[in-house]
């Protein structure tokens, strides 16, 4: 608080310090009259300003043109300002009454090409984005506005070199997972957004008890689209080093929409998107399921008594709620539709500029009960004080509505309904067959429990997910020209967040019975946060008069403070449905709360320097403190260092006539990363969970330890481009080679010895974890005459990502079990993070006598007594024919540990995108394509759908299984076997190729010619319709290969657990201006 | 003042108030106990030390299962983990759960912690007197040395750790300790800490039952001294026990009295369960009808059944119930009474305390040294005081070492049944004497083991070095410092 009432105090010291001049006034009189034909001009406005084109004072003219204004001082000079007229400036010259002629501006506008050099605003680095050395990629967001991606994030997709962008989730209000490069720390890779100069939130690790991967992202969900101008990644560690400690998994500077001087202008936009689900993998239907069934228990127990829900018996009471033939998945997908609404509205004078838009986005989820809604406003503000001084205010706010479905024994609806038995129904039905109105949910199906093994749309329909999430933003700033060179700006950014969630589920929804704890389950979570953040930034340009050398810089004190707090209830047992607040009369299952704050501060100097305007040098320099670490490892230094050569200025290469401005450039650049939790670095003490030993004695113990070596991850970069402007400027190039190494990398939970008391460290630094790779991007304008233009262009990136070195300790198998469904987990020093490592499948035993072990050369081992070996599973069970056959790799006759073998990673090896842009007079034609190559998927579906080892169903695959010895088919799949130890491992069978490429976006649109537009009293109008994920060309089996790199620890790995996938969507769009 | 220098004056003061927030970064977390808060008073220690025991609490299926499983008890029944199954099967390797001896350093963390911040706290608070100090010190010492009593009859060796873990900076891979030097540190520390603790200066009964006191350091101390077998010094601590009024044995009519309601006059260190604290011990989960997990074994039949034993008072309805011929469970930690009918429930279901250590214990450990040591008839005396307790008539044992050592085993085996004990006899017999009844000690093992497997286990077994435990896989990929125990090293 002592900060904010500074920063205050500051802004009315300025402001009084400049409005505290004032001399001897005099008044003038006068009559505006227009020149051409000397009628009187009404509602002319007359104005006084100083020197710095200050207002002091004004006034309007009367139904004759008159006015009389009392000047603040008479060697003012006065401004008359109409529409539709030439401004004129009178030097008053003191008091007396004048006439005053305005000229009419009806000028006609020819074509007028402008080619404008701008210069950066509200940049922490005051340099010119053409002279800029380090790695930035900037999009222009203008052409993405027709399109039908609701989100920022969509739209960048397959666009930037080296930024990864993968759909979370197909549901609605999901965000995106963006990596920048590589994975180059755990836990969070999501790149920092700024948007208009102001970093957003983080938030910290402890937050919320819930997954908080879409909240983290969801900055750049809760910004509508079209209020984007551009978006600018910044990509290596001289340029995400101005933001410090942030600034570590790269930085995504977004700008919005200003105000622009002239009238004002309405625009509006509707999208309708009509949202599909692609086709999902074919599942069996209840009687091949009966059927596989059966097989399943008569291979494990040859005769056996048939379970009821299988037997069709046609006496069992429940003979007809088991003898559905149910499409779980057909019944929990449905179609839907996106309404979009957005309309903005600008303008401005000489003295102030505005831009406010309202969206509203109602976005319909391809599963059901499955919605969000968005609503976001935002206000752009510039007031022009004087020429010396600009106030600006931001503001936005966005509410975010988003329906969801729960997840019960972590199974989402989707994966529940893979699986789920398709012989029982959805809906209950009596002994005699007659519906009953209710879902069918038995406390114990023949799956197992109700509650484990649930109705995925009764849980869909009657249970509820929600989460209402409000944010607010508002930031001022204030610029000020000390002298001719030097600026100061101050600005000051408040945001204030919160959301609140809301989960229910109904005793109906489930099969569990009245003693369990899942019954009428209610549970609700607030969270809230807000930060301050304020930046106060002397920026000075180039003192030298000489054009040869040119320097700029800035010194910049930052300072950042956020609260955050949480609440959540849970309770249990509500007496009825109709009550669904865990508050009201349930039986509290617990209530947790938690809150906390943290700051920073730091101070950041950078200096640009350029000679002739071929070469140039860029430093910056970033010292940065945070409350989270202890007060000798408080402060962290973060650096750049980058340099570039504009040799198309070089004499010598102005005789290559093709060459446009080319420049080649070299960084270097330290940024950081710190951790997510602000108070990790206490030894804490906590109650134990009774809180008391024999009578009421308090009883406390230790709980994490003091964090004495925590400091920050810190990235280093090395970074060589070239950029090239090529043939008349119709080729634009871009190549990058780069290489990025992690040190001191960031462990979340980092295990030690049990000796030690504890289990884990909050955090541990250690280790290296590298990138290294290339980026090009390419536009190439075809043909660009006035009614036809065309281009196209791609961009490509290669990385390679390995663990350089792991922590001296450092526990490198996490999960040995290798039991069916799941991987051992390992790291290895040189492998990429996210490596799978599991067994190799081989195929299927086709007889028993071939299950035997073998040597290295492929001859059958034989005992002492001359009886071959059979090939065992962890000297357990020994493998017959029909079981799957793995890969023995030490040859000892044993599936075991010891053959586990790398089979794969996650990360992609290219990824990119190429889309071409087409325009023919009014019409409008682009696509898009994004690809992602050499990467590996564990296709965990189909490890829960072909396994045949289970009561699950399985899908339409496993038609093809060995059913009899000697049976030896091509794609072959092994036996069914209820409950088989071995048959369903950890293994390759289940890594796929996640190659694709897809048609992204494919926009077809028309304009209104002006003239038609004009009878029909519009600025614009236009209409397009466009696809997205219309076509995808994959090998990858299951149902979508957008897998995500989440890698929240060094263990991770990229397993398809059939989330929605993103729809395939159709959009009408249609835009109006006036 | 000039134009040009209001500016450069706007300018300065922007500059300092900007730097003038000192103290700023420190932030402290708003909830939460942390240690620059803590550690200012003497409650603040007990609390510690009162952790410690809850923490210890918390291991009473865990020092149920080690003393019993591999022993000759009990057996699993359906519900007995696979883990535990494979244990008492002989089929142990170091990726078993109950390898993990993370919740005895729990423990020992918390009173390393006693035992160095304690003292600091004196120092602030001016009402923390020498006389709660030393008392706070001597539980600390106490539940230290058990933890890693424990921990060596388990492990043999392990790592020897004296220092709270403070931050990540301590080392926290220490290597091994071999396991005789462990036990000179913890008789050390006992012997050194035994005066400061209290006899009977807890304010409630339970307390001095529940917490540590001086007998219970003597108990401690005896029990250590005959593992190492220094008979003198066993009996000894014995006297020093008997020497107090406070202790005696209960009555043959009341014997189940130890059990239910529990603290009676014979226990010496019990840890406490109540109900109504919502404290309750896992023994009578691991032990009820329905939970089929662990039940007494054939051998305990014999010794408990009314269709083999006569024991009266320990026997049937008291350390064992019948439900029908196939079906027994153990009795002690589910009865309210030794009538076999009447079971704890409601609010004293869960509250049977796990006795560590009791009188006629303790007096059976100096029956077995005084033996050793050629005292026969003192032994004998002893032995018999406990069987007329128990109501079953004297025994008349020849002078031989062997012949006295066996009647102990069984006398310990009847009335310590199920109290986490037998396994550490045997293991105590086996040792004895240069592993001379090694043999013995094999034989008892492998009656759980099945049967094709039975002779190679007997063969590997006469390397006592797979008696004891491997350290848990984990905590070998944890802590590279550390030697697996050879036996499990293929």
């Amino acid at each position: 608080m002592k900060k904010i009432k500074n920063t205050v105090i500051l802004v009315l010291g300025l402001f009084s310090f400049s409005l505290a001049f004032s001399q001897q006034k005099a008044v003038i009189r006068g009559r505006v009259i227009d020149k051409a034909d000397r009628m009187a001009v009404i509602g002319a406005t007359v104005i006084e300003y100083d020197q710095d084109n200050r207002v002091l004072n004004g006034t309007v003219c009367d139904v004759n043109g008159d006015f009389v204004l009392q000047m603040k001082d008479p060697n003012h000079e006065v401004k008359v300002v109409m529409i539709g007229y030439r401004t004129k400036v009178i030097p008053t010259g003191g008091a007396g009454t004048m006439t005053i002629e305005l000229e009419s501006s009806n000028i006609e506008l020819g074509e007028v090409v402008v080619t404008a050099r701008k210069k950066e605003e509200n940049s922490l680095i005051n340099i010119e984005d053409r002279d800029i050395a380090s790695s930035r990629v900037k999009i222009d967001m203008v052409e993405m506005r027709d399109v039908g991606v609701v989100s920022a994030s969509d739209a960048l997709q397959g666009r930037v070199s080296g930024l990864d962008i993968i759909d979370a989730s197909g549901d609605p209000g999901s965000g995106s997972q963006l990596v920048i490069r590589g994975l180059s720390s755990m836990g969070n890779n999501k790149p920092l957004i700024v948007i208009d100069g102001i970093p957003q939130y983080m938030t910290p690790s402890d937050f919320d008890l819930s997954s908080a991967d879409q909240e983290d992202i969801s900055n750049l969900i809760n910004i509508a689209l079209q209020d984007i101008k551009s978006i600018e990644v910044l990509k290596d560690a001289a340029s995400t080093a101005i933001y410090g400690s942030k600034g570590a998994d790269g930085v995504l500077l977004i700008e919005t929409y200003k105000g622009r001087l002239g009238k004002v202008q309405f625009d509006y936009q509707y999208k309708k998107t009509l949202n599909f689900q692609p086709r999902a993998i074919p599942m069996l239907n209840g009687d091949e399921y009966i059927m596989l069934q059966l097989e399943e228990w008569h291979n494990k127990e040859g005769i056996f008594e048939i379970p009821p829900e299988i037997a069709y018996d046609r006496d069992y009471f429940n003979f007809h709620n088991y003898s559905a033939n149910t499409d779980w998945i057909g019944a929990i997908t449905q179609n839907a539709v996106t309404n979009d609404h957005y309309f903005n509205i600008s303008g401005g004078g000489e003295k102030t500029r505005y831009f406010t838009s309202f969206s509203y986005v109602d976005e319909g989820g391809t599963t059901i009960s499955t919605n969000a809604k968005r609503f976001s406003t935002r206000v752009n503000l510039d007031y022009f004080l004087s020429k010396k001084i600009l106030f600006s205010v931001l503001f936005s706010y966005t509410n975010n509505k988003v329906d969801g479905n729960l997840s019960l024994e972590k199974r989402n609806i989707r994966e529940m309904a893979y699986v789920k038995a398709p012989n029982m129904s959805i809906w209950e039905r009596d002994v005699h067959g007659n519906p009953t109105g209710e879902y069918f949910t038995p406390i114990n199906s023949y799956q197992g429990s109700g509650s484990v093994f649930f109705n995925p749309v009764a849980v869909a329909r009657l249970g509820k997910d929600d989460r209402v999430e409000n944010s607010l933003q508002n930031s001022f700033t204030l610029s000020y020209n000390l002298l001719n060179w030097v600026k100061l700006r101050e600005t000051v950014s408040f945001q204030f967040g919160g959301d609140k969630r809301n989960n229910y589920l109904p005793y109906n929804a489930i099969g569990a019975d009245w003693l369990s704890w899942t019954i009428n389950k209610a549970e609700e979570g607030n969270n809230m946060y807000s930060s301050v953040n304020t930046e106060t930034q002397l920026a000075f340009d180039s003192p030298f008069d000489s054009s040869n050398h040119v320097l700029s810089g800035a010194l910049t004190w930052i300072t950042d403070q956020s609260n955050y707090e949480w609440m959540n209830i849970q309770g249990n047992k509500t007496p009825s449905t109709g009550i669904q607040d865990p508050a009201i009369n349930p039986q509290i299952n617990w209530i947790g709360d938690g809150s906390g704050s943290s700051r920073g501060l730091g101070i950041l100097l950078n200096l640009n320097y350029k000679y002739k305007d071929r070469y140039m040098i860029q430093t910056i320099l970033r010292s940065d403190a945070h409350s989270s670490f202890g007060s000798n490892h408080r402060w962290g230094l973060f650096k750049g260092l980058s340099g570039a050569w504009r040799f198309s200025q070089e004499s010598f290469m102005k005789s290559i006539p093709f060459l446009g401005e080319s420049l080649l450039r070299m960084s270097w650049g330290v940024s950081g990363r710190q951790p997510t939790d602000p108070y990790a670095r206490f030894a804490t003490y906590e109650s134990t969970n009774l809180g008391s030993y024999i009578r009421n004695y308090p009883s406390i113990v230790n709980r994490f330890v003091q964090l004495d070596n925590l400091k920050w991850e810190s990235i280093e970069t090395v970074d060589v481009g070239l950029e090239m402007l090529l043939f008349n400027d119709r080729l634009s190039f871009e190549g990058v080679i780069y290489n990025k190494t992690t040190t001191n990398l960031l462990f979340q939970n980092y295990y030690i010895p049990g000796s030690s008391g504890f289990d884990s460290l909050k955090f541990f630094n250690g280790g290296e974890l590298g990138n290294r790779g290339w980026e090009i991007m390419m536009e190439y304008r075809l043909i660009q005459k006035k009614d036809f233009r065309l281009s196209v262009n791609a961009n490509i990136s290669h990385n390679i990502n390995s663990f350089k070195q792991l922590p001296a300790n450092f526990n490198r198998e996490q999960s040995t079990s290798i039991n069916n469904g799941e991987y051992p987990k390992r790291v290895i020093q040189g492998q990429p993070i996210g490596s799978f490592f599991g067994f190799r499948y081989e195929g299927v035993y086709s007889t028993d006598e071939d299950a035997l072990a073998r040597d290295a050369a492929g001859n059958i081992l034989y005992d002492n007594e001359g009886i071959p070996i059979p090939m065992m599973f962890q000297s357990t069970y020994t493998f017959k024919g029909g079981d799957a056959k793995y890969a023995d790799i030490n040859h000892d006759g044993k599936i075991d540990l010891n053959d586990v073998v790398y089979i794969g990673d996650s990360n992609p090896d290219f990824i990119g995108g190429f889309g071409a842009s087409l325009k023919y007079k009014s019409i409008e034609f682009s696509c898009g394509f994004h690809y992602r190559l050499g990467f590996d998927i564990i296709n965990g579906v189909a490890m829960e759908t072909e396994g045949m080892d289970s009561r699950n169903n399985q899908s339409k695959a496993v038609l093809r299984r060995w059913r009899v010895q000697g049976q030896d088919e091509k794609d072959m799949l092994p036996r069914a076997y209820l409950n088989h130890p071995a048959n369903n491992l950890g293994s390759d069978r289940y890594v796929e190729k996640g190659d694709f490429m897809r048609l992204l976006n494919v926009m077809i649109g028309y304009k209104l010619k002006p003239e038609i537009c004009e009878k029909l009293k519009l600025r614009t109008l236009g209409i397009s319709f466009s696809a997205r994920k219309l076509m995808t060309f994959t090998n990858y089996g299951g149902q979508d290969p957008e897998i995500g790199q989440d890698a929240s620890d060094p263990f991770w790995i990229g397993v398809d657990n059939a989330k929605t996938p993103p729809p395939r969507m159709f959009t009408f769009t249609m835009s109006a201006g006036f | 003042m000039k134009k040009g220098n209001r500016k450069i004056f706007a300018f300065i003061l922007v500059i300092l108030i900007q730097v003038s927030c000192s103290d700023w970064m420190e932030q402290l977390p708003p909830q939460g106990l942390i240690r620059e808060e803590f550690w200012k008073t003497k409650e603040d220690v007990e609390a510690v030390v009162m952790g410690a025991y809850i923490s210890f609490a918390d291991m009473d299926d865990l020092l149920f299962k080690f003393g019993e499983i591999r022993a000759d008890m009990v057996k699993g029944d359906i519900n007995q983990p696979d883990d535990e199954q494979k244990i008492m099967e002989g089929n142990i390797y170091p990726d078993n759960t109950l390898c993990a001896w993370n919740m005895f350093y729990k423990v020992i963390n918390d009173c390393n912690d006693v035992i160095k911040f304690a003292p600091k706290v004196q120092g602030i608070d001016n009402t923390f007197s020498d006389y709660l100090l030393y008392g706070f010190l001597s539980e600390a010492y106490f539940m230290r040395s058990l933890c890693y009593f424990y921990l060596v009859r388990v492990y043999k060796d392990v790592p020897l750790v004296l220092e709270p873990t403070e931050t990540d900076a301590s080392n926290v891979y220490l290597p091994k300790t071999n396991g005789d030097e462990v036990l000179v540190q913890i008789r050390q520390d006992l012997e050194n800490i035994r005066n400061y603790a209290t006899i009977d200066g807890y304010p409630t009964f339970a307390e001095t039952r529940g917490r540590a006191t001086k007998a219970s350091i003597d108990a401690l101390l005896a029990d250590i001294a005959l593992w190492t077998f220094d008979y003198e010094a066993c009996i000894s601590h014995v006297q020093n026990i008997e020497a107090s009024i406070k202790y005696k044995l209960m009555p043959s009519a009341e014997w189940f009295e130890i059990y239910y309601p529990g603290n009676s006059f014979e226990g010496i260190f019990e840890i406490q369960y109540d109900n109504n604290l919502n404290h309750n011990n896992k023994t009578a989960g691991l032990t009820a009808q329905y939970s089929y997990n662990y039940d007494p074994s054939d051998h305990a039949l014999e010794l408990f059944a009314k269709k083999y034993a006569r024991e009266m008072v320990r026997g049937e309805d008291a350390s064992i119930k019948k439900y029908s011929e196939s079906d027994f469970i153990i009795w002690k930690y589910v009865g309210m009474a030794p009538d076999g009918e009447t079971e704890r429930f409601g609010s004293v279901a869960n509250s049977c305390n796990w006795i560590v250590y009791r009188y006629a214990d303790v007096l059976l450990m100096k029956a077995e040294a005084l033996s050793q040591l050629g005292r026969f008839s003192d032994a004998l005396a002893i032995i018999n005081e406990i069987r007329n307790r128990a109501d079953v008539p004297p025994l008349n044992i020849a002078d031989s070492k062997t012949a006295y050592e066996d009647a102990i085993m069984d006398e310990r085996a009847l009335e310590l049944a199920f109290e986490g004990k037998r396994w550490f006899d045997l293991l105590r017999m086996g040792r004895r004497n240069n592993y001379s009844r090694k043999s013995k000690l094999i034989e008892i093992i492998i009656r759980n083991v099945p049967s094709t497997q039975k002779r190679i286990l007997a063969t590997k077994l006469t390397n006592p070095m797979g008696w004891y435990l491997p350290v848990y896989e984990l905590e070998m990929e944890r802590n590279k410092n550390l030697v697996q125990n050879p036996f499990y090293n293929f």
